[in-house]
């Protein structure tokens, strides 16, 4: 990516919609290569990391979190119009995350169920990735994101190249790994077939089928699996639970949950 | 290690008994040659491959129970250490790592780096049959070409290998269809065979010779090198007849275009399991990791898949965009190209990608119903053909000529042998006359005493035959070939489509149509010719439409100023059916472009591929499969037709060239 000097370090914006922070406590996590980042990057905007508050223009905008409530819809766009790149990052702002589900739900209901004064609360009816209010250049996904994958980005930024960040099975990461099929040999529900990968198998490695927190991958046949999950006995609900998690507001994980929802009732 | 070939027969068919418990001695006295030991272990609910320390590492009493999509372990009724077959590890693992730098590029010096492959020992325990021809192939796609991949070079020869012979199968293995196993022949350093008390035992290599003399073996008993016989010999008759494999690669090639590519595709969710879990695939990609400063970066090489959506992508497009493109380039290069790249299949009949398919897709049952093997096609000929040698004929006489257009002329003949009046529709005779090459002719019509040949004088022999004077005689061979099977019309909508001269192998089966036409939901004839006068059987058309029993249609690509009825070509004339096509029984013959435009036609009407019978014309010289001059792909078109099934047919019914 071109700077506007050799010597300027690109200016980097950490935004936040609805989301729990996770992702960018992942940028904070990376204690090793802190340093070289910010030598390297001007970390200008980071309302989880500083109260320093600077306007944009920015080089790179980061963006955690969905478009959850009123004032997020011009917020987003104000942001983009701040930013040369944009870069959502996790499920929230890529997919919608978990707060997602109540776009299959009545959100008034919900609101009433949850706060004492619902009244009070000014939200909308939907989360929704950034997406769909405005372009995105990239997105790192994942609940929360990978730090390689991050670093990746950063790297790739500075050496001037498409980050390397693949759309593949997390399957591919289990076999490369040497991980038993935590389904044909386990029976465990996984959703590592149609998510994309970037985890480095994370749950798998300990036991546990992926939760398809980075997404479905590019080409995912949902359906066959869901299909696959069903006809293996699994009722359901258990199925529409499977892919109604982190990412199930993103196609065809979307499609896949709509349909469940009808014959599950 | 590769096996030397140099050993003498003798010592390799030297056998040993080494018992159960004093197998660790085998794990020791290999590891004290400074090698690691790679073999089987249970983990994680499987045995993989893993490094062992001792025997007591190994899974003696476990066995796996495999099917399509399924992996269980349960403890066996005995201790067999190797009562297993094979699991989810290949040692592709050990010698084509799932992740290799493979280069080094430093940005200041300009310079690219090959790591030199720093191999240590090590000693694959437990290689199966199947295993040892992948490592073949691993070698032949690696080793065997102009460039060579000195990582896997260096890897195979540092592996020292202990084979075993199995002696239980699982439901997924199909190592005899591919001719790969059950037994060891060849391949390994030192051979186990797991019998009741221990193990039979050879050497393979002077390396494994060596070994074995460091363990505390005996000469095995009679019954004891008897039972490791028979236990591999159980093996082959556990897993039943082996598939038809033969000519696998041709059938696929032909298979293409079939329908159940996009099936298949349905259901893969192109995870790549059967690809990352085959031990011969070998698809990678490479991935570049710099440091923040760019300075310097490492190229890693993973394993990859051609499942892969983005596999074959270039800047402008994707070369195989759809799953089907990418299901059918791996099914045919495990079973056909890879024989055109590397002289074998690059399948060895495993059955992981079976077992560890998530979605329960089984090769065996995609390579069945895609490319079924080509049998004999079974139409039992309706009387014994007389004169069936080339060059002995039957004499006839020929009662009268009858000219149908201006270049068609039909012969009755008689004083037949009684043979030819027995003859089915659909069939043909190979009719000489002397100094003149015998040619094929359908029988257009059964009388009494007599069979109508309905002859195009296109040729030498046919203008001589439609120049012959009533009463001249005629050498006949025949009847030959297969018949139209009208039977399988009865209680169906039966279509008769023809075009031009195409009329005159289907007379005979629209005379048995009308015959019998209450047998019939409906009986139709669509019959298309260049131009009103081209068109045969005029009388008979006439008589057919009077019957009732025929709904006759007839069209004409071009028409002069006489003309009242149709024009356009016969294809036309389907989207006046109005009756549920999967219940048409259809039979179709013309000029091959006008066929295969009907049964187009026919087929997005709904008609179903196995209810369209063609009847195919080819150069025919000696009309019983021997002269090799009808050949269709598989078939001959003289005595496995000249009237097909359009199903037996396949891919070549529409394929140019063919």
């Amino acid at each position: 990516m071109a700077t506007s000097g050799r010597t300027a370090r690109p200016r980097v914006a950490v935004a936040k919609f609805a989301s729990c922070d996770g992702c960018q406590l992942t940028i904070l996590d990376l204690e090793d290569q802190l340093l070289e980042i910010v030598s390297r990057f001007d970390i200008v905007e980071f309302p989880e990391a500083t109260s320093r508050r600077s306007p944009g223009p920015y080089d790179i905008v980061f963006v955690e979190g969905s478009i959850s409530a009123p004032e997020h819809l011009d917020a987003i766009k104000e942001l983009r119009k701040q930013a040369r790149v944009l870069v959502t990052i996790g499920a929230c702002a890529t997919a919608g995350g978990i707060q997602a589900l109540r776009n299959w739900a009545d959100h008034d209901a919900y609101r009433a169920a949850v706060y004492t004064h619902p009244e009070w609360i000014e939200s909308l009816a939907t989360a929704t990735p950034a997406s769909e209010h405005v372009k995105v250049d990239a997105e790192l996904r994942g609940c929360p994101i990978d730090p390689g994958q991050l670093l990746e980005l950063l790297t790739a930024v500075l050496v001037g190249r498409r980050p390397q960040i693949r759309d593949e099975a997390v399957c591919r990461e289990c076999k490369r790994k040497g991980i038993v099929c935590l389904v044909v040999a386990g029976g465990q529900a996984c959703m590592g077939p149609v998510t994309t990968s970037g985890c480095n198998a994370l749950c798998p490695t300990y036991d546990r089928g992926c939760f398809g927190c980075f997404g479905p991958r590019a080409g995912a046949n949902a359906r066959s699996w869901s299909n696959g999950l069903l006809k293996s006995g699994r009722p359901p609900e258990e199925v529409w639970r499977l892919f109604a998690g982190f990412t199930g507001y993103a196609e065809p994980f979307r499609t896949v949950i709509t349909e469940l929802g009808k014959t599950k009732g | 290690m590769i096996t030397s070939p140099a050993l003498s027969q003798a010592a390799a068919a030297r056998q040993w008994f080494l018992a159960r418990e004093d197998l660790g001695a085998l794990v020791e006295a290999i590891r004290g040659t400074g090698r690691r030991v790679i073999g089987p272990a249970v983990r994680d609910g499987a045995i993989v491959y893993d490094e062992i320390q001792t025997a007591a590492d190994l899974p003696s009493g476990w066995r796996d129970v495999q099917t399509a999509g399924s992996y269980r372990l349960e403890r066996g009724a005995d201790a067999r250490v190797f009562g297993y077959s094979v699991g989810p590890t290949t040692w592709k693992r050990f010698t084509f790592p799932p992740n290799l730098p493979i280069a080094t590029a430093h940005k200041a010096s300009f310079g690219f780096e090959q790591p030199a492959p720093e191999v240590p020992p090590v000693a694959f325990l437990g290689v199966r049959a199947c295993e040892i021809a992948a490592l073949a192939i691993q070698d032949r796609v690696f080793l065997g070409g102009q460039f060579t991949d000195e990582d896997f070079r260096a890897r195979r020869a540092a592996a020292f290998i202990v084979a075993v012979q199995c002696t239980n199968s699982s439901s997924t293995c199909f190592c005899t269809s591919m001719g790969t196993g059950p037994e060891v022949r060849t391949g390994y350093d030192i051979l186990l065979t797991e019998i009741d008390e221990g193990f039979v035992v050879q050497a393979g290599s002077p390396g494994g010779a060596a070994i074995v003399a460091k363990l505390p073996t005996r000469r095995p008993s009679h019954a004891e090198a008897g039972a490791a016989v028979d236990r591999v010999e159980s093996v082959r008759t556990q897993m039943g007849e082996p598939l038809p494999m033969a000519g696998i690669g041709d059938r696929l090639k032909l298979q293409l275009d079939n329908p159940r590519w996009a099936q298949v595709a349905d259901r893969c969710v192109e995870c790549g399991n059967c690809t990352m879990s085959c031990p011969t695939c070998f698809c990678t990609s490479v991935i570049e990791a710099s440091d923040m400063d760019g300075k310097s970066s490492i190229t890693e090489r993973q394993w990859d898949t051609c499942f892969d959506v983005a596999f074959a992508k270039v800047a402008g497009g994707d070369f195989r965009a759809r799953p089907r493109d990418r299901y059918r380039q791996w099914l045919t290069h495990k079973f056909s190209t890879w024989w055109d790249q590397f002289g074998s299949s690059g399948c060895v009949g495993c059955g992981r990608c079976i077992t560890w398919c998530p979605v329960q897709i089984d090769v065996r049952e995609e390579l069945a119903a895609i490319a079924p093997p080509i049998a004999p096609v079974e139409h039992p000929v309706a009387v014994e053909p007389v004169a069936a040698s080339p060059g002995s004929y039957s004499i006839a006489r020929l009662a009268s000529a009858r000219p149908e257009t201006e270049d068609t002329t039909t012969l009755s003949l008689t004083d037949l042998d009684p043979a030819f009046l027995e003859g089915r529709p659909g069939q043909f005779v190979m009719i000489a006359l002397p100094a003149f090459p015998a040619v094929p002719i359908s029988i257009s019509r059964f009388r009494a005493n007599a069979i109508d040949l309905t002859i195009r004088a296109v040729g030498q022999t046919s203008t001589a035959l439609v120049n012959l004077h009533p009463g001249a005689k005629v050498g006949l061979r025949g009847p030959l070939g297969t018949f139209w099977p009208i039977q399988e019309a009865y209680g169906r909508h039966a279509v008769v489509v023809a075009g031009g001269v195409g009329l005159s192998p289907l007379h005979g089966l629209v005379d048995a149509l009308v015959a019998n036409h209450d047998r019939f939901e409906s009986v139709s004839l669509f019959y298309g010719s260049r131009t009103p006068e081209d068109q045969l059987f005029r009388d008979d058309l006439a008589a057919w439409t009077a019957s009732k029993a025929i709904d006759v249609v007839v069209t004409v690509d071009r028409a002069g100023p006489e003309w009242k009825g149709r024009v356009g070509v016969v294809t036309n004339l389907f989207d006046m059916i109005s009756w549920d096509c999967t219940k048409v029984t259809a039979f179709v013959v013309g000029p091959e472009r006008m066929m295969q435009a009907s049964v187009q036609g026919l087929i997005s009407k709904g008609v179903p591929t196995d209810r369209i019978h063609v009847s195919m014309e080819r150069h025919m010289e000696c009309g019983i499969g021997l002269c090799g001059h009808c050949q269709m792909a598989g078939r001959f078109v003289c005595k496995d037709g000249p009237v097909f099934r359009l199903n037996d047919l396949g891919d070549m019914f529409n394929r140019e060239g063919i």
